[in-house]
C-alpha cells in the first residue's frame, strides 16, 4: 500500500551553499551547511519561519549537527575540525563555551548525541570511535579502534546500549557502550557506507550508502534481516519515524523514499529536485499525521506532511 | 597554497628589460656593504633587508582586477646580517650577495639567465634550487619589479595548439594556423598583438597527457562548439603560460561580437581546483604579479566529483578515488586560508565542490572520462554546449 506525502512549504535558499545536515527538536529544525551560519526554523508555524541565525558558527562551514531528545542541547562539527556545543533556552540557542572548550582537539568527523544529551559519540577520519561524557566536563570515556578506515557516519541507539559506525570501505561496526566490545562482526556493504541509524526500540540497525541498498541488521544477533532495494543512486541519509513503522532515506539523485517496516517495501517516493538530498529527517507528529523535512544541494529545506483521508 | 612555479616574465610595463631601479638597488646595496666593511666591527652594520611576500592568509581578491593580491597593510621585512648570529644566517647573507653579483653581471652584459642557470653556477654552495628561487623572487619583490627586469627568465613549459596569430609590430610573427603540431607557448612581448578572432573557445587543461590526447585527435578543429585553442601549463602554470593566456583573454575583450569562451579542465581534486584558481586569480606565491596575469573570464568546465557520480553506469564505482589525509588537509587549508574559497568570496560553487569532496571523501581524475560515452571529447562537447 502506498502512502502520500504532500508538500507543505519550504524554506527556500535557507543557506547559500549545500545543506549537509538537519537536526530536529520538538518545535524547531536546525540546519548546517557549507556556509558559516546555522539556521533555526520553527516547525510549529505553518510557514516555517526563520527564528534564529547563529552567524559565524563555523567559519569554513559545518557538516554535522545533532540534538538530544528534548532539544536542549546541540552539537556541531565543522569542516575546520572544530566541535561546538550549543544550548537552548526558551527556543533560543547560545554557544556553550565551556563544553566547547572541553572538547577542543576532539577531531572527529561524524557525531551522534545520546537521547539525554549526556554522551557524545564521534568517529574519526582514521575510523576510531570516541565517546565523551558531557556531564563530566567532556571527559573522553571511550576510544575504540576499528579496522575500518574513514568514518563517514555514526549513531547511538535510543536505549543508550549500542554505538554503530559506517566507513568508507563499506564496513559497519557495532559496539556495546557498557563494555566497549563488539558483540559480533557485521557483514558490511561492498561500497562506502554513508548512513547508519538505530530504530526507536534499538532492535534494528539500518545501514546504507553507495551500494544503493538499505541493509537492516538485528541488533541482538547481528544477522541481516532485510535488504531494501529501490534507490538508483547513492543513499546519503536514513531516519526512523517515532514509532519505528517507517524508514526515510534520501539519495544523491534527489529522490527521497519512505519504507514500510511491516512489508519491507517502499511506500512513497519523492523527487522534487535532481540534486543531492544530503539529509532527510522525520518531523515531530502533528496529531496523528507524520511528516518529514529534506535538504541538500538545492540549498532549501522542504517540508512534507502525510495526506490524510 | 604553496605553489612551485618556475620563473619568468611579464614585460607589459617594461620596454627593454632595463629598469633603472634594479641597478640602483644593486649599487646601493653593494656600496652600503663596502662602507660597512671599512668601519670597525663594533659599529659596522653589514646587512641586507628584503621585503617578504605576504602569506596567503593576508590575501584579498581585488574587486577591480579580479586577482588574488596582498592586502595593503601587511608587509614584512627580513634582515640578513653578516656575520650574523648563526652560521646559517652568514651563509644566507652570502647567498644573497652571490646572487646579486650574478644578476649584476647578467644585467650589465644584457644576458638572460634562468634560476636553474644560477643554481648550476655553484650547486654545492646554493644547496637546493628553491633557495635560489626564493631569493630571486624576494629580490624582485623588494625592488618592486618582475623577474624579467632582473634578466631572469624560465625555459618555456606550457604548450598550445589551435588557430592564433601573433603580430609584432607590423608583421605576423607566428601564424599558428599553419602549425599542425602542438608547440611551446610563445613569449609575449610588450606591444604584441594576438588575433584569435577565428576561434570560439579556449580550453585551459591541467594535465599534459590530457592535452596530448586531445591534440592528437585535433579536437581544436573538430569540437562541436567550433574551432578552438588548447593550452596546458603542465600542472601549476608558469608565468609564460599565464602571460600568454592573459594576452589571449585581452584579445577576446577587444572582440566586440561573440568573444570566445575560456574554459578550465582540471582534475576533480584539491590540486586541480588550486590550479584553476592560479589561472583565474593568480598564485599566492607571486601576489604582485597577479593583477597583470589573472583571467577573470575563465569558466569551470570540470571535472566535478558530482559529474562522475551522475554517470556511474558507464564508469563503474571504481572510477572514483578516496581522498588521502593529505588531500583532506589541503582542502581544509584552501577553505581556511584563501579568499577565493571564502564564504563571502567570488566562487561559492568552488567552495561547495571542495566541501562535497570532504563529505563524500572522493576525488576524480580527468582520465576517468576516457571511458565515458563518446570519450573525453564527447564529454567536453556536451559540457561546452551546456555552458553556452
Amino acid at each position: 500500500m502506498s502512502k502520500q506525502y504532500l508538500s507543505r512549504g519550504s524554506a527556500d535558499n535557507a543557506h547559500l551553499v549545500d545543506i549537509f545536515s538537519l537536526a530536529i527538536t520538538d518545535k524547531q529544525i536546525l540546519s548546517a551547511s557549507g556556509a558559516s551560519s546555522i539556521k533555526v526554523h520553527s516547525t510549529t508555524d505553518a510557514d516555517f519561519p526563520l527564528v534564529q541565525s547563529i552567524d559565524g558558527a563555523h567559519t569554513i562551514g559545518c557538516h554535522h549537527i545533532v540534538t538530544n531528545g528534548n532539544g536542549s542541547r546541540a552539537v556541531t562539527a565543522g569542516f575546520d575540525g572544530e566541535i561546538k556545543v550549543w544550548s537552548c533556552q526558551d527556543g533560543h540557542w547560545a554557544a556553550d563555551t565551556k563544553l566547547t572548550a572541553d572538547l577542543t582537539g576532539a577531531d572527529v568527523w561524524a557525531i551522534a548525541l545520546s537521547e539525554d544529551g549526556q554522551y557524545l559519540a564521534g568517529v574519526t577520519q582514521e575510523g576510531r570511535i570516541n565517546v565523551w561524557d558531557l556531564a563530566a566536563d567532556g571527559t573522553r570515556i571511550r576510544d575504540h579502534e576499528t579496522k575500518g578506515n574513514f568514518g563517514t557516519c555514526i549513531d547511538l541507539s535510543p536505549d543508550g546500549r549500542l554505538i554503530a559506525s559506517g566507513h568508507d570501505d563499506g564496513a559497519v561496526y557495532m559496539f556495546t557502550t557498557e563494555t566497549g566490545r563488539m558483540p559480533f562482526s557485521l557483514l558490511g556493504l561492498v561500497n562506502p557506507v554513508r548512513a547508519v541509524a538505530f530504530s526507536p526500540k534499538s532492535k534494528i540497525l539500518a545501514a546504507a550508502g553507495d551500494s544503493k541498498v538499505i541493509v537492516l541488521y538485528d541488533t541482538s544477533s547481528g544477522e541481516q534481516i532485510a535488504n531494501l532495494s529501490g534507490h538508483s543512486a547513492w543513499i546519503l541519509s536514513l531516519s526512523w519515524s517515532d514509532t519505528g513503522e517507517y524508514l526515510l532515506s534520501s539519495s544523491f539523485d534527489g529522490k527521497v523514499k519512505v519504507w514500510s517496516m511491516e512489508t519491507k517495501t517502499c511506500v512513497a517516493t519523492h523527487s522534487e529536485t535532481d540534486k543531492a538530498v544530503w539529509n532527510a529527517k522525520w518531523l515531530p507528529k502533528v496529531g496523528k499525521t507524520e511528516g518529514f523535512a529534506t535538504a541538500g544541494a538545492n540549498r532549501s529545506i522542504a517540508f512534507y506532511r502525510e495526506a490524510t483521508g | 597554497m604553496a605553489m612551485a612555479e618556475p620563473s619568468t616574465m611579464n614585460a607589459l610595463e617594461i620596454d627593454d628589460g632595463r629598469d633603472p631601479s634594479v641597478q640602483e638597488f644593486i649599487d646601493n646595496t653593494l656600496a652600503a656593504l663596502i662602507r660597512g666593511l671599512s668601519q670597525t666591527p663594533a659599529e659596522a652594520n653589514i646587512s641586507i633587508t628584503l621585503k617578504r611576500r605576504a602569506s596567503p592568509m593576508a590575501c584579498i581578491i581585488n574587486p577591480i582586477t579580479g586577482a588574488l593580491e596582498s592586502s595593503p597593510r601587511v608587509e614584512t621585512h627580513r634582515k640578513y646580517s653578516w656575520p650574523g648570529k648563526t652560521a646559517h644566517e652568514a651563509w644566507k647573507f652570502t647567498v644573497i650577495l652571490r646572487i646579486l653579483a650574478i644578476l649584476d653581471q647578467a644585467i650589465r652584459t644584457g644576458q638572460l639567465i634562468s634560476k636553474r642557470d644560477i643554481y648550476y653556477i655553484d650547486p654545492e654552495f646554493f644547496r637546493v634550487q628553491y633557495i635560489v628561487d626564493h631569493i630571486v623572487d624576494d629580490l624582485a619583490y623588494t625592488i618592486g619589479v618582475n623577474r624579467t627586469a632582473l634578466n631572469v627568465e624560465a625555459a618555456a613549459k606550457g604548450l598550445v595548439t589551435g588557430d592564433f596569430r601573433l603580430i609584432r609590430g607590423s608583421h605576423i610573427l607566428i601564424d599558428a594556423q599553419s602549425i599542425t603540431e602542438d608547440s611551446l607557448i610563445p613569449r609575449i612581448k610588450d606591444g604584441d598583438e594576438i588575433d584569435i578572432s577565428r576561434v570560439r573557445w579556449v580550453l585551459v587543461i591541467e594535465k599534459e597527457a590530457v592535452f596530448h590526447r586531445l591534440a592528437r585527435i585535433s579536437y581544436h578543429t573538430r569540437a562541436l562548439a567550433g574551432e578552438g585553442i588548447m593550452v596546458t601549463g603542465k600542472g601549476y602554470p608558469d608565468f609564460m603560460t599565464r602571460t600568454f593566456l592573459r594576452a589571449l583573454s585581452d584579445s577576446a575583450s577587444n572582440q566586440s561580437r561573440h568573444p570566445p569562451r575560456f574554459y578550465a579542465l582540471t582534475d576533480g581534486d584539491p590540486h586541480g581546483m588550486a590550479i584553476m584558481s592560479t589561472y583565474k586569480y593568480g598564485s599566492a606565491a607571486h601576489l604582485h604579479q597577479n593583477a597583470r596575469l589573472s583571467i577573470p573570464r575563465l569558466q569551470w568546465l570540470g571535472l566535478r566529483v558530482t559529474d562522475i557520480i551522475a554517470v556511474p553506469e558507464v564508469l563503474g564505482d571504481t572510477a572514483l578515488l578516496s581522498l588521502t589525509m593529505r588531500d583532506r588537509k589541503k582542502i581544509v587549508a584552501m577553505l581556511r586560508n584563501s579568499p577565493v574559497w571564502a564564504s563571502d568570496g567570488p566562487e561559492p560553487e568552488w567552495r561547495a565542490e571542495l566541501q562535497r569532496m570532504l563529505v563524500l571523501n572522493l576525488k576524480a581524475e580527468i582520465e576517468i572520462l576516457y571511458g565515458c560515452q563518446g570519450g573525453l571529447e564527447g564529454w567536453i562537447n556536451r559540457r561546452m554546449f551546456r555552458q553556452e
